[in-house]
């Protein structure tokens, strides 16, 4: 008993002394005069470049502006969303906000994010092309159009290659002014496909965005609106990309089986080891292939392959404003600084992607051939809106119905009419429910 | 803590019965109290606002009237085939996974309450699983389960993708659900075995009862009131996991891992279907004390 | 004592296998990490795994402690997790006892709330527990997240102690009641030994759960400055389940290894607790 008490007075003196210290931090945001604006800055960055370049850029902002403070708030891809919609349901969210196009359009609609329509400064909104712009411009839940964040990063599809296999089947090697068709990218699959190795593997865990932006290449768009309402379709331009996928895996039989199942990243072992020669992935992969990539291995990275066109649907990352935050005006002016084209050459550094600045593209860094980043920034000019992001619903279409219809077809489970049949009935089921 | 409570009383054992239920009565309000606030405000408070949440159509956004639409929601779910295929799913996990955790700690727990060498340090070692962050035990089983980098593959000398596979992600899943849950079934299991009075066992060997008959006859019935305790909870828990799932295969291959709560969560989080998704949650809530319910009026009577 | 001598070789034999069949089926992970954490990136990346790295390197803890505050962020998550676990034990325990030993509607409604809080989901709750919390100002702070995490272990905490207390024969309370003691007497020099190992394992329990919890420290904590361990170790990770495996391992280790240490000086308790009961008892 003597102990217990002890241990319990113990735990009220120190939890008081935890209170303190505690608590002490956070509640300075009711500024009296002359104190500083606080903003809370939370970032996705990952990678460990991109983490200093992130570090670095903030506290550049704070030494030249002691009246506007940024804490930055590290958070994770993983549950950014989770924390996000509590957060914002408690009306107690981070001031700038990184995330990316696909989240925000949920977000936009349900009135958490700032309109910054009228609050761009001239030189950042010239400084970004419109088809980046048009990632982040969404309905309002209201009917009206708004654009919910400044775009800044972006990813393309590319493929990176194993040199010694691409050499080897004597194919052309394609470039960003002449890239593969699709018929010259199956057939070098098949050429590389012998004695064991296969020309290409598919990563199709996840195959919902990675079809969808590719499929882009046919003009297939997934989506129709006609008056007002939006339904699925799967017409022939849709099933373009999906066929030719399904053939590569069991027709020509020139498609690894074992990488279907398999995340983005997941495959590079194989790669490594020469399984197959081929892995169209996306851009930020480079990354992991010239950290982990044995020596003596070399790579390459290809141009995607086009059909009727080069165009890929694009998906970007992006900052936003809280609706409640109450400095949107000073959050503006970071967000501006953060992604000013110095800076934005910095963080698509450090993260492998792309920039949407137009004078960040210029950037040296941007264009060398070393790690293949002149094929990379190149392929930015292919990016169009993909059309999926701006469909109310697009998200429940794609768990509950894309994802294991795709699986399953590319499983080589159901035919592609019945997996056309199904992500065209089911799908409009689940779009119904955000009509209403 | 409990000065409060225990502060010696006079006693009053010939005052009568009503005095002394009415004496009782506080007591027991007293002892009870310091459990009842924090249960109170953080816990019954939110799920009663949850459960009201289910019978309307609120959505996690801020541009949404929510309106009162009684069962409307229940209607829905009982009609929706993916939550029956979830639903099916979910059972089949919960089911085989309590089980076979039980079966496991209970194994387990026996061995470590032996007189075994490095008794200390396998206790420790037992417990890893539970240790872990579940962020880290989702990474870890990804790697063990990697097609081409994993281990499993290179142990078993074969090539196959776990996870991906229609028939064998749920499975695999399984494995990993019951090595998360180890631990703290065993840890309680084996302090159990260690309430048990040893005379009981001399007197069972004075008897002359060999060593499944005193499992059988002493262990088993003396364990018995722990070993309903951690079953129920751990069928609960399973049933309400997510984060392995989550981390591990996100609810595929074709959603052959789509547990009700991975759903539930889906629904929540990510459509912002709020009132359908407090349904959903109150439904499970619902089935699950359904059978507990019944299990645990079934060890009673047996009890009896 | 003299059971264990009893037994035949040839079924201590197969006890030995069998633990040590479980030990490597339940630890194995930890070796694993230990190896992932000192791989480079090229090695993490071969198709052939090995045991032990040809090269080490301990690029990934000086990558993980660079980039990431985790020695504050684990002694933030120690304090949490002892002020939840022992608060935890001191709150519940009195509340086992009368679980335990009284029969009225009180108890039953108790115990059939240990349940029902268990089985309603997070989901439900969440989001309205954010809002109170907000309210009294609870958010961003650490006692906060011990007030949640106390809430969320309690039921089962209570669960687990009432079965322990349950174990204790009511009649040796009232042999000693009856020798003369009162009631706390008795409790205190009668129940509370036997109940010792129950309490550890309580602690241990409540003590882990604050440790890792993930979901509720996510949404409750905001500032750098107040972010515990398992909210750093997903910084590892990118979109898609990217994921920098080599500081992310090594991050886990120095995650894991608390955990551990705190049983393994606990587990000796339980022990101590268990002779101590046996004697008196």
């Amino acid at each position: 008993m003597r102990i217990k008490s002890a241990l319990a007075a113990a735990a009220i003196v120190a939890l008081a002394a935890a209170c303190g210290s505690g608590g002490g931090g956070g509640d300075s945001s009711s500024s009296s005069g002359n104190e500083p604006v606080k903003l809370d800055f939370l970032s996705l960055a990952w990678q460990k470049e991109s983490v200093a370049a992130n570090k670095q850029i903030v506290d550049e902002w704070n030494k030249a502006n002691p009246n506007i403070q940024v804490t930055y708030v590290q958070g994770s891809w993983d549950n950014v969303n989770d924390q996000l919609v509590t957060q914002f349901a408690g009306g107690t969210a981070p001031d700038v906000i990184h995330n990316d196009s696909p989240a925000l359009a949920g977000f936009a609609s349900d009135g958490y994010l700032l309109d910054l329509k009228d609050k761009l400064p001239a030189e950042l909104k010239s400084d970004i092309p419109q088809a980046a712009w048009d990632t982040v411009t969404f309905d309002d839940g209201k009917g009206a159009q708004g654009v919910y964040g400044v775009p800044f990063l972006q990813e393309s599809q590319v493929i990176i290659a194993n040199k010694k296999l691409l050499d080897a089947s004597g194919v052309r090697v394609p470039t960003p002014d002449q890239p593969w068709t699709w018929d010259e990218f199956s057939a070098a699959a098949k050429k590389m496909t012998k004695g064991g190795t296969y020309g290409v593997a598919w990563a199709m865990k996840s195959p919902v965005n990675k079809t969808l932006n590719l499929a882009l290449n046919f003009g297939g768009t997934f989506f129709q609106t006609s008056g007002g309402k939006t339904t699925v379709k799967v017409g022939p331009e849709e099933r373009e990309v999906l066929q030719r996928i399904h053939d590569q895996l069991y027709k020509d039989k020139s498609a690894d089986p074992g990488a279907l199942g398999q995340g983005t990243a997941d495959p590079l072992p194989a790669f490594y080891d020469g399984k197959f020669a081929m892995l169209p992935a996306g851009v930020y992969l480079r990354q992991q292939v010239a950290e982990q990539a044995p020596e003596g291995f070399e790579w390459v990275t290809l141009p995607g392959p086009t059909g009727t066109s080069a165009q890929q649907g694009a998906v970007s990352q992006t900052l936003s404003i809280s609706q409640d935050s109450e400095h949107v005006d000073e959050a503006m002016k970071f967000i501006a600084f953060f992604l000013n084209g110095a800076n934005q050459a910095k963080l698509a550094k450090g993260d492998w992607l792309l920039p949407t600045s137009q004078k960040a593209a210029d950037d040296p860094a941007m264009t060398t051939k070393e790690n293949g980043w002149d094929v990379a920034t190149a392929s930015a000019k292919n990016l169009v809106v993909a059309p999926f992001l701006k469909v109310k619903g697009f998200d429940e279409w794609k768990t509950k119905v894309a994802t294991p219809v795709l699986q399953q077809y590319f499983g080589n489970k159901i035919t592609i009419d019945d997996a056309a049949a199904k992500l065209v009935e089911d799908g409009n089921e689940v779009l119904e429910r955000y009509q209403r | 803590m409990t000065a409060t409570v225990t502060r010696p009383a006079p006693p009053r054992r010939s005052r009568g019965r009503r005095r002394r239920i009415s004496r009782q009565t506080r007591e027991l309000w007293l002892l009870m109290l310091p459990a009842m606030v924090p249960v109170l405000l953080f816990s019954v408070g939110p799920l009663l606002y949850g459960v009201g949440l289910a019978f309307t159509d609120a959505r996690n956004t801020r541009n949404h009237e929510t309106s009162f639409v009684g069962l409307e929601n229940f209607a829905e779910l009982l009609s929706a085939e993916d939550f029956w295929s979830s639903f099916k799913i979910g059972a089949i996990w919960a089911v085989s996974v309590t089980v076979l955790q039980f079966l496991a700690a209970l194994g387990l727990a026996l061995l470590l309450n032996e007189r075994l060498w490095f008794r200390g340090l396998a206790r420790v070692l037992a417990v890893v699983p539970w240790a872990m962050p579940p962020v880290v035990i989702g990474l870890m089983w990804k790697l063990v389960y990697h097609p081409d980098a994993g281990i499993l593959n290179d142990l078993l000398g074969t090539d196959i993708n776990w996870l991906a596979d229609f028939s064998l992600a749920l499975p695999a899943i399984i494995v990993v659900g019951v090595w998360t849950g180890m631990p703290q079934t065993t840890v309680v299991l084996l302090a159990g075995l260690q309430g048990i009075g040893k005379e009981l066992y001399e007197a069972g060997e004075v008897d002359g009862a060999g060593r499944w008959r005193r499992f059988w006859n002493i262990t088993l019935p003396q364990l018995r009131p722990v070993i309903v305790a951690i079953t129920s909870l751990d069928f609960v828990w399973n049933i309400n996991q997510f984060g392995l799932v989550y981390v591990l295969t996100q609810g595929g291959p074709g959603g052959q891992t789509r547990l009700p709560m991975l759903f539930a969560y889906e629904e929540a989080f990510r459509y912002r279907m709020a009132g359908y998704a407090s349904m959903l949650g109150l439904t499970m809530a619902i089935v699950v004390l359904a059978v507990l319910g019944l299990y645990l009026w079934r060890q009673m009577r047996e009890t009896k | 004592m003299r059971r264990a001598d009893s037994s035949p070789v040839g079924i201590r034999v197969l006890q030995y296998v069998a633990l040590a069949a479980f030990i490597v089926f339940l630890a194995f992970p930890l070796l694993w990490l230990l190896s992932t954490a000192l791989k480079t990136p090229r090695e993490l990346a071969l198709t052939d795994p090995t045991w032990i790295p040809d090269n080490p390197t301990l690029a990934n803890f000086s990558d993980a402690f660079g980039e990431q505050d985790l020695v504050g962020a684990a002694a933030r998550s120690l304090v949490v997790a002892l002020f939840s676990s022992v608060i935890t034990v001191l709150v519940s325990l009195p509340a086992a006892y009368a679980m335990a030993r009284y029969r009225s509607l009180v108890n039953r409604v108790a115990i059939g709330w240990v349940l029902v809080s268990q089985v309603f989901p997070f989901i439900l709750i969440i989001i309205p527990l954010f809002m109170i919390l907000r309210d009294i100002g609870l958010i961003n702070t650490l006692p906060g997240l011990v007030a949640v995490h106390v809430t969320f272990t309690l039921p089962f905490a209570l669960w687990m102690l009432q079965g322990y207390v349950r174990a204790v024969p009511r009649e040796l309370e009232e042999a000693a009641a009856v020798d003369g003691a009162t009631r706390l007497r008795s409790i205190a020099s009668v129940v509370a030994p036997l109940l010792m190992p129950g309490v550890v394992a309580t602690l241990l329990f409540a003590f882990i759960s604050s440790w890792n919890e993930f979901m509720f420290a996510l949404v409750i904590l905001q500032d750098p400055g107040v972010m515990t361990l398992p909210l750093t170790l997903v910084r590892f990770t990118g979109p898609e389940g990217v994921a920098r495996l080599g500081p992310l391992a090594a991050a886990s280790l120095m995650a894991t290894i608390p955990s551990l240490i705190f049983f393994a000086i606990i587990q000796r308790r339980l022990k101590s607790g268990l002779m101590a009961g046996a004697v008196k008892g």
